[in-house]
């Protein structure tokens, strides 16, 4: 699903953010990221969401090449990304439900097959009785769930999320972790950038840490079991 | 490692290609009503986002009608001027005032002899009975000519040139200024040409104005976008990452650009016609004192559509810079 090969991130400061970075993730499969805080998590999501270009090296994503996707053609490669957000980015003029209807509304999804899809995707979130609800009006963590409705609406085949829980306690951690597991039962693959070792460690899945750019660690916990 | 994640989507290739089919391309049908939707939806969502701030949003449409409404008013004017002069048209025509002294009979023959020449195409002879007829009707000194006890007016000549341009008739009038039966001569054509000249003038003046204002026009419309796009610029950031095409996130901005055009042009409109309606009376009055040799005009349908349709233009192209900079600059490399 996705595939690095050789990939190295220079920003134009100098840092490299990457350094030949080689791994790949199948579909259906749950990962994080992990890594002390300017370890290049968010650079490893922005690259495969073409937010940025690698100064060197492949990757590919869906069996696609990235540097074969123009500029034009960048809007048609995210709407096949769910995107989740530390601070979920909600548009707070609009209602839950818009938010969630937003990347139907950019696909062109017919209006009766939004008003579907956006409810069962408040459903699988439990937002279900909030949606014409602002968002401001709720807590962090249904805030964070709205977001990851948004992220699902439109049945991406790759969910990327940077620090999703950053902001929430534990329990509520784990409540959203466990969502995002169970997407990868159903065949979508996800992505995970976190710093929460101890989440992580519970949740038992594949897991590559990154330091100063590069892989130290993909730890399999199946392989290891 | 690498091996067997390689392996594994070769192992499930159903999920993909139903998912991807599901998501990407709808069918042709519903696609046009979606796009048709969001058309709507943009439309009057733009409209209900600058109804949000009635008094930026009307200070704004408030600027462009007054950018719009004086090109107008010059083009009014002009119009108007250019209309009344066009009653001289035939000011071709030489009129030569013969010596008072010239009795009927030698007028006749005078006139017979400009005949002849080959550039004269006509004369015409007006005896001073006709003359004091025609300044008896046009005057309104009736009463005042009445008194008089003979006729002052000199027999004149009205000399057609053959036609050909303008400066051609030189070799003519000289010959007819240098007759000697001539007292004076009046050619229209000289002051004709000075008018047409101050008209011309008039004509660039209205269509500088006219540019340098719809220049205006547009600035201020995408001005206002561009503080439209900065207040949302982070709603932008979100609706680039969740792959919303450059077209979907200018929509809303060249909806704006389009009411706000719009409504400039229909504040323009109306202040036009406020200062019709104040001019209207006394030009009325100027009128009748000159027995209503002309008359004033003002804005047709077609220039009102013209201006409103132009305004609503302007307003879309704005946005439509701005917008298209906005997103280059922003586009991740």
């Amino acid at each position: 699903m996705i595939r690095f090969d050789n990939v190295t991130k220079r920003y134009q400061t100098g840092l490299d953010a990457l350094a030949e970075l080689s791994f790949e993730i199948g579909a259906g499969e749950v990962a994080f990221v992990t890594g002390h805080s300017g370890a290049g998590k968010s650079t490893l999501l922005k690259l495969v969401s073409l937010a940025e270009r690698p100064t060197r090296g492949q990757i590919s994503v869906n069996g696609r090449d990235l540097a074969r996707v123009r500029s034009g053609t960048i809007p048609q490669h995210r709407r096949g990304i769910g995107m989740v957000f530390q601070d979920h980015r909600l548009l707070t003029d609009r209602s839950v439900f818009d938010n969630v209807a937003l990347p139907l509304l950019i696909a062109g999804t017919a209006r009766a097959e939004i008003g579907k899809r956006v409810r069962a995707a408040l459903d699988k979130v439990g937002l279900l009785a909030r949606e014409k609800a602002a968002p401001v009006a709720l807590s962090t963590g249904e805030q964070q769930r709205v977001g990851i409705a948004r992220a699902l609406v439109a049945k991406p085949p790759l969910i990327l999320a940077d620090e999703p829980t950053g902001n929430l306690d534990p329990a509520l951690s784990l409540e959203i972790m466990n969502l995002f597991a169970e997407f990868g039962a159903v065949g979508t693959t996800v992505l995970i950038a976190s710093h929460d070792l101890m989440l992580i460690k519970h949740l038992r899945r594949r897991v590559l840490v990154l330091d100063h750019g590069r892989l130290v660690d993909d730890y399999r916990p199946e392989a290891a079991a | 490692m690498n091996a067997s994640a390689q392996a594994t989507p070769r192992a499930a290739p159903e999920p993909l290609p139903a998912i991807r089919v599901a998501h990407v391309r709808a069918p042709l049908g519903e696609r046009v009503a979606a796009w048709r939707d969001q058309h709507f939806y943009s439309l009057f969502s733009s409209l209900g986002r600058m109804s949000a701030r009635p008094w930026a949003s009307g200070l704004t449409v408030l600027v462009l009608g007054f950018a719009l409404a004086l090109p107008m008013l010059f083009w009014l004017v002009y119009d108007n001027a250019r209309e009344l002069s066009s009653g001289m048209r035939e000011a071709r025509e030489i009129t030569v005032f013969l010596k008072p002294e010239l009795g009927t009979d030698a007028a006749t023959a005078v006139a017979t002899r400009w005949r002849t020449r080959t550039d004269v195409a006509e004369v015409t002879l007006r005896s001073p009975e006709q003359g004091l007829a025609e300044f008896r009707h046009l005057s309104g000194f009736g009463e005042a000519l009445d008194a008089l006890q003979d006729n002052p007016l000199p027999s004149v000549l009205v000399v057609m040139p053959k036609a050909g341009r303008e400066g051609d008739s030189g070799a003519l009038l000289a010959a007819l200024q240098a007759d000697q039966d001539t007292d004076l001569i009046q050619y229209d054509a000289v002051w004709r040409r000075k008018l047409s000249g101050m008209l011309h003038l008039g004509q660039r003046f209205v269509a500088v104005i006219a540019a340098l204002l719809a220049l205006a026009t547009l600035l201020v419309i995408g001005n206002t976008v561009r503080m439209d796009i900065q207040a949302r610029s982070g709603e932008i950031a979100v609706m680039q990452t969740i792959g919303a095409s450059n077209g979907f996130i200018r929509r809303p901005f060249l909806y704006a650009g389009f009411w706000y055009g719009l409504l400039g042009g229909v504040v323009a409109l109306l202040l036009v016609g406020a200062v019709e309606f104040a001019l209207a009376a006394p030009i009325r009055a100027l009128a009748d004192s000159y027995s209503r040799v002309f008359a004033i005009h003002g804005i047709t349908l077609q220039v009102a559509l013209a201006v409103v349709a132009a305004g609503t233009l302007i307003g879309w192209l704005g946005a439509y810079v701005v917008t298209m900079r906005h997103l280059i600059v922003g586009r991740p490399r």
